[in-house]
C-alpha cells in the first residue's frame, strides 16, 4: 500500500524538468543520508525528552547519527540568537519559540524555507501528510512573505487548571466569563486557611501571558494592531491590567509577584490554589501522584469568554533548518521523523502538550487508553478552536515582555494601572519603531 | 597595593637589604613577564578595547553596525531604569558588605581562640565559599519557596511570621544579601585570621601591666593593628559584591519586577536578550567606571588607616 | 563562683561558635535530604527532614537524563587546562613583579580582577568565532584564564614578595643566570604559594558559570551550567536539581577538606578570589 501510494506520487510529481536531475529518479529513501551526522538543539521541555528519548528510531531508521541536546528555554533564545547571528551556527535542526522568535528569524532569513523540500517527492516520505498540520499550526509557522520557514511542532494554549475538590467544598462553579475568574476566586481565597483561589505568573517577561489571556477577550484582542501600532494604553488594555492585578493582589499566595511558572506549579500542585492559568504541558506533573497531591482532581477549563470576543492565547513551537547548516538534507529527514504521526500522537498521550498535527486527535484508541482523563483532551480541542496568538508578531518581543512586566508588577505592588501602561507604552514605542524602521 | 598584607610585612626588611642588587638586575625580569603580558593583552586588554569600540556604535545583533558617537552614554544618562539598578547595585553592596564584615571579624576573633576540634569547625565554616554558587542558589531558591519552602516553616515554627524572601520587593535584597553574606562570611574571617596570627604580643602585655581589660585591650590594641586588614578584606567584598551576578541571575532574574535588577543583570539583559551589543557595552565602561571610583576611595581609605 | 562564671563563659563560646557553622551546616544538610527524597517529600509541608527510606533516584534521574560524564570531563579538562596554563605564565610573572617592584604590572593583575566577568564575554565570544574555535573547550579554556591568570599571580607575587633573596642572590654570585637562580632556587622554595595558588584558581575555574552558559554547546558544557539545565520548562524536580547541585559542589568541597590548610595559608595572604 505505502509503495503504491509512492510511486503514484512520484509519477503525478515527476514533471519531465524533474525526471532529468539525479535525485528524483530515486524515490524516497530514508537511508539516503547514512553515515551523516546532524546537530540538534530544543527547548528543554517535555516534548524535546520525548524525542530524545526515542531518537534511536531515527538513527535505526535512517543510519543518521544525532547529537542532541535540550537547554532551558532563555538560555535557548539566546544561543540560538547569538549562533545565528554569528553566521556559522553550530546545529542543523533548531527548537524555536514563534511567539518569541518567528520575526526575528524570518526578517534575518535564517532558516530554510521547507516548501520546496515538502514538494519535493526524494526528500519528503509519502506518509509525511503536510495536511494533516493543523491550519492554525501552519499558519503560524508561515511568514509574512509567505516562506514556511519552521515545521509546526507544537502548540501551546493557556487553559486554566481548577481543583475540582476546592470548588465543590466551597460550591464554587466554574466561570462562565473572564470576569467571573475574579468572582470565583474570591470566594476560594481563605488565606487564613492558606488557600488561594488564583495563582498565576508574577514574575515579570513571564507575567505578559496571563495579561495577553485577558486582552485577548476585549474588543481589541492584540497589543499591536496590524499596522504595528502599539496598543498597550487603551482602555481594553487597562480592563486587562486591571483584571490581572485584582486577581494578583486579592487571590493569589503571597510570594506570587516572583512567580514563574515552576513556583505556581508546586503551589497548585499541592493543592494550595484552587486555579491556574498556563499552558496545556503540565498536566502530566499535575497527574503524577509522585509529583503532586491532586492528581485527578484536577480539572481542565477552557479560557471562558471575555467581555468582546472569546479566545485563548495560543503559543507554539517549530522545527527550523539553518540557512547555513550544509547538512540540510538529513536535518530535513530529522524534522520530517520528530514531527512524524508516532511522535505527535506521544505528546498527546503523554500529556507533554497539543502537537501540531490534527491526527492524533482523532485516535479515539490512544486517547481512551490514555491515563489522561477525557476532559483534558476535550479541553485541548475546544481550545484548538478558539485559538489566537497570545503575543504580538514583533521583533523585539523580549523587550516588550520585559518593560510591560515591570509595568505589570508595578500595579500589583500598588501603582496607578493608567500611568504605569502609558509609561511603558511610551519606553517601547520607539524600540519598536526603530526594529520596524531596520 | 603590589603587595598582600601579610607578605608586605613579612618581605619589608628583606627587600631593604637587596635593594641595590636588584637594581642592577631589575630590567633583566622582564623576560619572565612577557608570557603573561601576551595573554593577559589578549584575553584582558583586547576585551576592554573592543568593548570601548563598540560602546560608540549601534548594533543590535543579526542588524548592521553604524556608528553614533557618544549616543549610547547619552541615551544610559537618561534611563530611568539604568539609574535605579545604580542604586539597587549600591544598596545591595553596602548591605552585602557589612553584613560579612561584622560576622567576619566575630569569626576570626571565635577562631583565633584555642579550642577543641577548632580544625573542624574552621573547615566546615569556609566550605560555603568554595560551594558552586549557581549549585547553592538553585537550593536556596527552593528553601525560600514562600509556601512550601523550608524557611518559612522554621520561622513559623519559631513562632515569627512567614516571609516572602525573593518573591517580595521590599524583601528580595536582604534575603539575596542573606546568600551573599553565607558564601563570603568565611573569605573575611580567613583574611582578619590571619592578620590576628600576625600580630605581636609585646603590646598586650604592656596593657595588662597598665590594668586594661579585655575589650579595652581590643578596642584600642587589636582594632588597630588589625586595621590593615579588615580594610584589604572591605575593599576585596566590596568589588565582589559590585560583580556579584551567578546568585542574583538564578535566584531572581532582578525580579519581582526591577526590585533586584543590579548593574550587572541590567547589562546581561541588554546584551543578552535585547542584543543591543552597543548599549550594552556602554553599560560595561560605566560600570567599569563606577568599580574603579569605589576602589580608588577605598585605597584611600587604606592608606589612611595605615597612616594613623 | 569565678569557676561557674568560666563555665557559663566556655558554654557561650561553644554556642557562638555553633551559631558560626550552624548555617553552613544546614544548608549543606537540606541539600543532601532533598538529593535523597522522592518529589512528594520533597514539596511536603510541613518539610520531610529525614529521608526515610532514602532514595537514589534523583542521583540515577540525574545520570540518565544528562550527560552527566561527559560535562564532569569538560570540567576537568577546563579546570586544570586554565589552571595549568596560568601557573605556565603567573608563576614567572609574580617573580618579574616582584623582583622588579613593577607596581603598575601589579595594579593591572588588579583591574583585571576589579572588571565584571559578563564584560569579557561578547568580545572573546567574537574573537573565538573568528577564529573558528567555538564548539570546541578551548574558547571556554581561554575565557577561564580571565579567572585563573590574575589569581595565580596576585598569589605569587605575595609569596616571591614574602621569600628571602639571599639564597638567590647568593646563587647569582656565584655565577648562575637570572633564570637559574629562578628554577632551581626561588621555584622550589615558593612550592607552597604555588600550591595554594593551584587550589585557588581550580575551584574558582570550577565554579565558574557565565562564560560556559554563553560560549559552550552540547559537547562543551561545564557542570555549573548543566546543574542550571536540570530545570526544565513544565516540570518540577527539586530532589534531581539538589542531587545535581550536590554532584557539582562535592569535588570541590572534597578539596577543601583536603587541602584546608593550604587554603587558610593561601587567602590569609593574597586574599584573593576569582570571577
Amino acid at each position: 500500500m505505502a509503495i503504491k501510494r509512492r510511486t503514484l506520487l512520484t509519477a503525478s510529481l515527476a514533471t519531465p524538468a524533474i525526471v532529468e536531475s539525479v535525485g528524483a529518479q530515486q524515490p524516497f529513501d530514508w537511508r539516503r543520508f547514512r553515515g551523516q551526522k546532524i546537530e540538534v538543539t530544543l527547548t528543554a521541555n517535555p516534548r524535546s525528552q520525548l524525542l530524545i528519548q526515542h531518537q534511536k528510531e531515527f538513527e535505526e531508521l535512517t543510519g543518521i547519527r544525532v547529537g542532541s541536546e535540550s537547554v532551558p528555554e532563555q538560555q535557548h533564545r539566546q544561543k540560538v540568537v547569538i549562533e545565528f547571528a554569528s553566521g556559522r551556527p553550530s546545529f542543523d535542526v533548531v527548537g524555536i519559540s514563534l511567539h518569541v522568535s518567528k520575526r526575528l528569524i524570518g526578517r534575518a532569513r535564517w532558516t530554510t524555507d521547507l516548501r520546496p523540500l515538502i514538494a519535493d517527492p526524494t526528500m519528503t516520505s509519502p506518509d509525511f501528510a503536510f495536511d494533516d498540520f493543523g491550519q492554525g499550526a501552519v499558519a503560524y509557522s508561515t511568514q509574512s512573505d509567505g516562506r514556511l520557514d519552521t515545521l509546526p511542532e507544537f502548540t501551546d494554549y493557556h487553559i486554566i487548571y481548577w481543583n475540582k475538590e476546592l470548588f465543590e467544598a466551597k460550591g464554587v462553579a466554574y466561570p462562565r466569563t473572564l470576569e467571573e475568574i475574579y468572582t470565583a476566586a474570591k470566594a476560594l481565597t481563605d488565606p487564613s486557611k492558606n488557600q488561594y483561589g488564583w495563582v498565576g505568573r508574577g514574575l515579570k517577561n513571564a507575567n505578559i501571558t496571563l495579561w495577553a489571556a485577558f486582552l485577548i477577550g476585549t474588543k481589541q484582542r492584540d497589543a499591536v494592531s496590524s499596522d504595528m501600532k502599539l496598543l498597550t494604553d487603551t482602555d481594553d488594555a487597562v480592563w486587562a491590567s486591571e483584571l490581572y492585578t485584582k486577581l494578583m493582589r486579592e487571590c493569589a499566595p503571597p510570594g506570587s509577584i516572583g512567580f514563574n511558572w515552576n513556583e505556581c506549579q508546586t503551589t497548585f500542585g499541592q493543592g494550595r490554589a484552587a486555579m491556574w492559568l498556563d499552558g496545556v504541558g503540565f498536566a502530566a506533573p499535575l497527574e503524577d501522584p509522585t509529583k503532586s497531591r491532586i492528581s485527578g482532581k484536577v480539572g481542565y477549563g477552557v479560557a471562558p469568554p471575555g467581555p468582546a470576543s472569546h479566545h485563548c492565547g495560543m503559543y507554539g513551537s517549530a522545527l527550523g533548518i539553518p540557512e547555513a547548516s550544509r547538512n540540510r538534507g538529513p536535518a530535513w529527514f530529522y524534522a520530517q521523523w520528530a514531527t512524524n504521526k508516532t511522535n505527535q500522537l506521544r505528546y498527546l498521550t503523554n500529556g507533554a502538550g497539543s502537537p501540531a498535527r490534527q491526527s492524533p486527535f482523532r485516535n479515539e484508541e490512544a486517547i481512551s487508553s490514555s491515563r489522561f482523563p477525557r476532559a483534558f483532551f476535550d479541553c485541548l480541542i475546544e481550545s484548538g478552536r478558539i485559538a489566537h496568538p497570545g503575543l504580538p508578531e514583533i521583533i523585539p518581543v523580549t523587550e516588550f515582555r520585559d518593560t510591560l512586566g515591570v509595568a505589570l508588577t508595578n500595579m500589583i505592588g500598588g501603582a496607578d494601572i493608567r500611568a504605569e501602561l502609558r509609561k511603558a507604552t511610551d519606553a517601547f514605542r520607539p524600540v519598536l519603531e526603530k526594529s520596524e524602521q531596520a | 597595593m603590589t603587595s598582600a598584607p601579610a607578605a608586605a610585612a613579612q618581605g619589608g626588611t628583606a627587600a631593604a637589604g637587596t635593594r641595590s642588587l636588584r637594581r642592577n638586575y631589575a630590567r633583566h625580569y622582564y623576560g619572565f613577564i612577557v608570557p603573561a603580558a601576551v595573554v593577559v593583552l589578549a584575553v584582558i586588554i583586547f576585551p576592554w578595547i573592543f568593548t570601548l569600540y563598540m560602546s560608540v556604535h549601534d548594533w543590535k545583533i543579526g542588524g548592521a553596525r553604524t556608528y553614533v558617537g557618544l549616543a549610547n552614554y547619552i541615551q544610559l544618562f537618561s534611563d530611568e531604569r539604568f539609574g535605579w539598578s545604580i542604586v539597587r547595585t549600591l544598596w545591595f553592596t553596602l548591605l552585602a558588605v557589612a553584613a560579612p564584615m561584622v560576622l567576619g571579624v566575630i569569626a576570626a576573633i571565635c577562631f583565633h581562640r584555642r579550642f577543641p576540634l577548632r580544625g573542624m569547625a574552621r573547615t566546615i565554616f569556609i566550605l560555603p565559599m568554595m560551594a558552586t554558587p549557581v549549585a547553592v542558589a538553585l537550593v536556596w531558591t527552593m528553601m525560600f519557596h514562600p509556601q512550601l519552602g523550608v524557611l518559612n516553616y522554621i520561622l513559623t515554627s519559631l513562632g515569627l511570621p512567614p516571609s516572602s524572601w525573593v518573591y517580595d520587593a521590599s524583601t528580595v535584597i536582604p534575603t539575596l544579601v542573606l546568600v551573599e553574606t553565607w558564601h563570603w562570611t568565611p573569605l573575611v574571617m580567613l583574611i582578619v585570621l590571619g592578620g590576628l596570627a600576625s600580630l605581636p604580643t609585646d603590646p598586650y602585655e604592656a596593657a595588662k601591666i597598665d590594668g586594661a581589660n579585655a575589650w579595652q585591650a581590643f578596642r584600642h590594641i587589636t582594632l588597630p593593628l588589625l586595621m590593615p586588614f579588615i580594610v584589604v578584606s572591605l575593599i576585596i567584598r566590596t568589588i565582589d559584591a559590585l560583580k556579584v551576578f551567578d546568585t542574583i541571575f538564578v535566584i531572581t532574574q532582578g525580579g519581582p519586577g526591577t526590585a533586584s535588577e543590579t548593574i550587572n543583570i541590567f547589562l546581561y539583559l541588554q546584551a543578552f536578550a535585547f542584543y543591543q551589543m552597543g548599549y550594552a557595552s556602554a553599560v560595561v565602561v560605566v560600570f567599569f567606571a563606577i568599580i574603579i571610583l569605589l576602589a580608588i576611595a577605598l585605597l584611600w581609605t587604606r592608606a589612611r588607616a595605615r597612616i594613623s | 563562683m569565678r569557676k561557674f562564671r568560666k563555665i557559663a563563659g566556655q558554654a557561650g563560646f561553644g554556642f557562638a561558635v555553633l551559631m558560626l557553622i550552624s548555617p553552613a551546616v544546614l544548608v549543606f544538610l537540606w541539600m543532601i535530604s532533598l538529593s535523597l527524597k522522592n518529589e512528594v517529600d520533597n514539596m511536603a509541608y510541613p518539610p520531610v527532614f529525614i529521608p526515610a527510606p532514602p532514595t537514589l533516584d534523583n542521583f540515577i534521574a540525574v545520570f540518565e537524563r544528562n550527560d552527566f560524564l561527559t560535562y564532569t570531563i569538560n570540567s576537568i579538562i577546563t579546570s586544570f587546562g586554565a589552571t595549568g596554563l596560568a601557573l605556565a605564565v603567573g608563576v614567572p610573572a609574580g617573580y618579574g613583579i616582584a623582583k622588579m617592584r613593577a607596581t603598575r604590572a601589579a595594579m593591572l593583575i588588579l583591574l583585571a580582577r576589579i572588571t565584571p566577568g559578563l564584560s569579557y564575554l561578547i568580545p572573546l565570544f567574537l574573537l573565538f568565532q573568528w577564529l573558528g574555535l567555538t564548539g570546541t573547550l578551548v574558547p571556554i579554556v581561554i575565557t577561564h584564564l580571565v579567572i585563573t591568570v590574575p589569581i595565580v599571580v596576585w598569589v605569587m607575587i605575595g609569596f616571591f614578595e614574602g621569600l628571602p633573596g639571599e639564597l638567590e642572590e647568593a646563587a647569582l654570585v656565584d655565577g648562575a643566570t637570572i633564570w637559574q637562580a629562578f628554577r632551581h632556587v626561588a621555584l622550589p622554595l615558593a612550592r607552597p604559594g604555588i600550591t595554594v595558588a593551584t587550589i585557588l584558581s581550580f575551584i574558582f575555574s570550577w565554579n565558574n558559570f557565565i562564560f560556559a552558559v554563553v560560549l559552550a554547546g552540547r559537547e562543551t558544557r561545564t557542570l555549573p551550567v548543566a546543574v542550571y539545565n536540570v530545570l526544565t520548562f513544565e516540570q518540577i524536580a527539586w530532589g534531581p536539581l539538589a542531587a545535581a547541585a550536590l554532584l557539582v559542589t562535592a569535588p570541590v568541597l572534597l578539596l577543601t577538606l583536603v587541602a584546608q590548610k593550604e587554603i587558610v595559608t593561601g587567602l590569609t595572604t593574597g586574599g584573593v578570589k576569582g570571577g
